[in-house]
């Protein structure tokens, strides 16, 4: 069986900026195996999240190809790329990313709305909000939690669907340091229980330090 | 399903989509009772008119019809009847008196209805299916009166005598000869022949009737048509209106201007709604994009959604619509059903569904462009941080907005060209408030710079300013245009009915009684003036003669056909306006003519106009035109010779007059002046003035709903900017900014633009006003600054209290998290 989940060659990007294009990732080959937990760093600019938008295939790149469970990217449109990600990709971002207009327990039920029906989706929710330490604020809108506690919400959304992938954009970029730290203890305990492929996007490097794996982009390439 | 809903019920939350629900419900109100009210009031004009030809279509002639008209109609279904008219004396003894003889068949009338009574004093009662039998003739009241008589008297008309049966109150086709000196006497068409009165030489007219069916009216009138010989032609319901009709005229056009203003004021609270709702919405799509949503499920969550409220919307704003239509009926339908007679037409159903057409398109058209919009955001932002609204073409955005507006114009006004034209004024109106605003904005920031306004720099830069100076000068040149042309038309139409307003007309006042008659007004405290009447025929222009067929407007050929009243005095009358020429002023030669009627018949100033009066000519040069309002109740002319000039030609005397609670006077009068006749216009007055009370009651409804409408526009444009501001406020709070600045700051921005706006609207509606008075409803221009002054009063006003309002929780919060959110 191939173990590998994420893999690519070559990958370029580039933008068109001000009449010229603009390189932002420069030939960037790696491959990212099941299970496993991986941090993608570098300074503001350096094209991390390029390359997390790359390898979720929420882009395509100018040239050089992306495999994500085993299916080349190239030639999928949007739609078809999306549901390659459906049901089997989280995502947690740094500005957490909940709808204002919906509660906790709402929040959380989205992903498995996109998915099929039949599943018990207000119980699976409510166990996503149980792992996280919020059983008590189901039914509290965003505005009403603290940043930590917002960024629960968003790790019980990103896990609820028990996810092959997940990604993280800065997962602690907008925490203090004793509520980042309980919040990426809590991110890698779940992603140990379910087994999930971890890949990382941030700048702190104690937090970088905790994955198995761990790629330095400078200049839109891996060093 | 269930989760669509789910999601729509979830979108509650958001204020943008309740706002959105509101604009919504206020346009489908607005148009749904307009509608009911206007389709209820056209479609009793339409029965009344119908009504004053006796049928939907007659088909009129000076000489006898042919049958295979009749033939053919009646093959189409139709009913039919007929009518033969002419003046004839009538006798009785060694009486003799004119009449206008008017023989009719038993189907007559097909519209309207006869009311006769037992004695000219009796009660009237309605004559239903029946003519007068063979034998047997009915008269006006005058001719009892004229010939001295009972009812049961035996007359002779030609070879016949007739029992004279009853007396005749009403007759649907009269109205058009209200004037008309010789009493009507109504028989049966089987007893004509035996008169021998209808001859070749006879000033007969013969009318054919015909009803039934729209449709098959139609279809007869295209196939009449074509072969209709000169003396023939059809009557339809093209009429010259009357009072009543004027102003029910005039009120459904004023009801249409309001709520189409109402509609475009809730149409801009739609587009800036539902724009925020889906910027609003844009983090939400991309989060979900990158979770694995497809476009399809993005664009049917989201359509679903806006079409439900859509459909909320349409069904609450129907409902409001009839309940709302149905009140301003109140009064109205029983006084509708007065004026018609007994068939009130039932209300259409069609104001509903334009309701429902109207939030459909204003959603479709507004929502669309970003509804796609949001379907295309690509997943990739949500990681790029500073959200960026995907590009979209400006065709589609412009090409959508512009094809909405111009669906709920024609909806509106149901004509293309009008719709075409609303749909340019409105493109340059909100040009014209764009560059003025843009232009008032800088002098503002110009003017700032020198008595120390530090923050008014950046409003002259920012569009955002512009756009929030755009939306509240229309939102406020709305209600503005509406409260000046409605305060306008309501006092003017008083103005031209006073409480004093003349309620009857004496005519047929012999020149020897004037005077005799004036001391009876005096001695009873009534105002009158005697006008001279004369009745005479057009014959010639510039010396050419004239005649019905040289002309191709039926209107023509009817005013050539009848006798004019013709006058002569002294004093411009006081509801008549002077437009081209001098008034005579102790000349004692020239003509002074009414505006449409030298339209209709082509003369004009220096014209020379010959009538023939009882076989004398008089003859003339127009030396001014006037412009007459019909609906004054006072006695108005076609024609005015000097003073002095007409004194021999045969004449009788006019006069209206006010008598209110003296009612009784008119049988004094009539004892004492015999031949006096004495119209009561009591009723058509009331009608009048009942109209002008009920449509301003229906105007303060619709004012109601475009107030709402402004306030929704001016909520929705500071939500649509409320987040930008509240980064901007954190911004200043982080820079060290207290509460009182911020709060100083707020104030005097939004009082600042509030009272642009305003005074932009005042500005906008005190012109636009003056142009609609004068070429929609008739009425003078003037001068009149209140706009402007109650524009930029209420602008600062409203829009600096709004705007506080709008932005004052953002105050109380910590920058931290105003950044952080």
């Amino acid at each position: 069986m191939n173990k590998t989940v994420i893999q690519t060659t070559h990958l370029v990007k580039t933008i068109p900026q001000a009449g010229r294009e603009l390189q932002i990732l420069r030939g960037v080959s790696l491959a990212i195996d099941i299970g496993e937990s991986v941090a993608i760093t570098g300074l503001s600019g350096s094209g991390k999240s390029t390359l997390l938008g790359l390898l979720a295939g929420l882009d395509l790149p100018t040239s050089g190809t992306v495999t994500l469970f085993g299916q080349n990217l190239e030639g999928l449109d949007e739609d078809q790329r999306a549901a390659l990600r459906l049901g089997r990709v989280g995502f947690v971002f740094q500005s957490f990313h909940l709808l204002e207009n919906l509660t906790a327990l709402e929040n959380v039920m989205l992903p498995l709305e996109l998915g099929a029906s039949g599943t018990d989706r207000t119980r699976l929710a409510t166990e996503a909000l149980q792992q996280v330490g919020l059983a008590e604020r189901l039914s509290h809108y965003p505005n009403q939690l603290s940043g930590g506690e917002q960024q629960r919400v968003a790790l019980a959304r990103a896990f609820v669907t028990r996810p092959q992938v997940l990604f993280a954009d800065e997962p602690t970029g907008n925490l203090d340091r004793e509520t980042g730290k309980e919040i990426s203890d809590l991110l890698f305990t779940l992603q140990a229980q379910l087994q999930t492929t971890l890949v990382l996007v941030t700048h702190d490097e104690t937090l970088a330090a905790r994955c198995q794996q761990h790629y330095r982009l400078v200049e839109g390439a891996l060093v | 399903m269930s989760l669509l809903f789910r999601h729509w019920q979830q979108r509650w939350r958001m204020p943008e989509l309740r706002l959105l629900l509101l604009a919504l419900i206020v346009s489908v109100t607005v148009v749904t009772s307009v509608g009911f009210f206007s389709s209820r009031v056209e479609n009793a004009m339409q029965a009344q008119a119908r009504q004053l030809l006796g049928g939907d279509l007659v088909l009129t002639s000076a000489r006898p019809l042919d049958k295979a008209y009749v033939q053919r109609a009646q093959a189409l279904g139709l009913e039919t009847a007929e009518t033969v008219s002419f003046p004839s004396m009538a006798s009785i003894s060694d009486k003799l008196q004119l009449t206008q003889l008017k023989a009719v068949s038993s189907a007559y009338p097909l519209r309207g209805d006869l009311k006769t009574a037992a004695a000219p004093d009796a009660v009237e009662v309605l004559s239903t299916g029946q003519i007068p039998a063979r034998g047997e003739i009915w008269a006006e009241a005058r001719l009892f009166a004229e010939l001295e008589v009972q009812a049961g008297a035996r007359v002779t008309l030609g070879r016949s005598t007739f029992k004279l049966t009853r007396v005749l109150t009403q007759e649907p086709d009269r109205s058009s000869n209200l004037f008309q000196l010789a009493p009507v006497v109504l028989m049966n068409v089987d007893d004509l022949p035996a008169t021998e009165l209808l001859s070749p030489a006879s000033r007969a007219r013969f009318n054919q009737l015909f009803a039934g069916q729209v449709k098959l009216i139609k279809q007869l009138q295209q196939e009449l048509e074509p072969q209709l010989k000169s003396t023939e032609r059809v009557r339809t319901l093209d009429e010259d209106l009357s009072s009543v009709q004027q102003t029910l005229q005039r009120s459904g056009r004023f009801l249409g201007l309001a709520a189409l203003l109402s509609v475009v004021l809730a149409g801009a609270a739609v587009v800036l709604t539902s724009a925020s709702l889906m910027r609003r919405e844009l983090p939400a799509v991309a989060v979900l994009k990158a979770m694995g949503m497809s476009r399809r499920q993005v664009l049917l969550d989201h359509a679903f959604s806006l079409l439900l409220t859509a459909l909320l919307a349409a069904a609450i704003g129907v409902v409001l619509g009839l309940v709302l239509g149905l009140v301003l009926q109140l009064g109205l339908a029983e006084w509708l059903s007065r004026f018609v007679g007994k068939d009130l037409p039932a209300p259409s159903m069609m104001p509903a569904l334009n309701g429902l057409l109207t939030a459909v398109v204003l959603l479709l058209g507004f929502a669309l462009p970003p509804l796609l919009r949001l379907v295309n955001t690509s997943p990739m932002q949500i990681l790029q941080g500073a959200l960026q609204r995907p590009q979209q073409s400006l065709w589609l955005v412009v090409g959508c907005v512009v094809l909405a507006v111009f669906g709920l114009l024609w909806l509106q006004a149901r004509d293309v060209k009008l719709a075409g034209l609303l749909l340019v004024g409105l493109v340059v109106g909100i040009g014209l408030f764009w560059v003025l605003a843009g232009a008032a904005l800088r002098l503002a920031q110009h003017l700032g710079k020198r008595v120390g306004g530090g923050w008014l720099p950046a409003l002259g830069r920012s569009q955002r300013a512009v756009l929030l100076v755009v939306v509240f000068a229309t939102g406020l040149f709305a209600l503005l245009l509406l409260t000046t042309v409605r305060t306008d038309l309501l006092d003017r139409w008083q103005e031209t009915l006073p409480a004093d307003a003349p309620d009857h007309f004496l005519i047929n006042i012999q020149p020897a009684e004037a005077a005799p008659l004036q001391g009876f007004f005096s001695e009873h405290g009534v105002k009158a003036t005697l006008y001279p009447m004369i009745r005479g025929r057009l014959v010639a222009i510039n010396d050419k003669p004239v005649k019905p067929e040289d002309y191709e407007e039926q209107r023509a050929q009817r005013l050539l056909e009848r006798e004019f009243n013709l006058s002569s005095f002294t004093t411009f009358p006081a509801s008549n306006a002077l437009l081209e020429g001098q008034w005579f002023d102790g000349k004692q030669s020239g003509l002074s003519i009414e505006q449409g009627i030298g339209e209709t018949l082509q003369f004009g100033m220096g014209d020379k106009l010959t009538f023939d009066i009882a076989g004398q000519r008089l003859s003339d040069t127009v030396t001014s035109v006037r412009e007459v309002r019909w609906d004054s109740m006072q006695p108005n002319f076609f024609v005015i010779a000097a003073p002095g000039s007409v004194t021999t030609m045969p004449q009788t005397l006019i006069t209206s007059i006010h008598l209110g609670d003296k009612k009784p006077l008119v049988t004094a009068l009539i004892r004492q002046f015999p031949s006096v006749t004495a119209i009561d216009v009591g009723a058509i007055v009331n009608e009048v003035r009942s109209l002008v009370e009920q449509v301003s009651l229906a105007v303060q409804g619709i004012f109601v709903f475009t107030l709402i409408a402004g306030v929704v526009v001016l909520i929705a444009a500071l939500q649509s900017q409320k987040a930008e501001r509240r980064r901007e406020l954190a911004i200043l709070k982080s820079l060290g900014a207290g509460q009182a600045l911020l709060q100083r700051r707020i104030w005097g921005e939004f009082l600042l633009l509030g009272a642009l706006a305003g005074a932009l609207a005042g500005l906008l509606a005190l012109t636009a006003g003056n142009v609609l008075a004068y070429y929609l409803f008739d009425l003078d221009m003037h001068l009149n600054l209140l706009p402007l002054l109650m524009g930029t009063l209420l602008g600062s006003m409203l829009v600096g209290v709004a705007g506080y309002w709008n932005l004052r929780g953002l105050l109380q919060v910590l920058p931290l998290s105003l950044l952080k959110a």
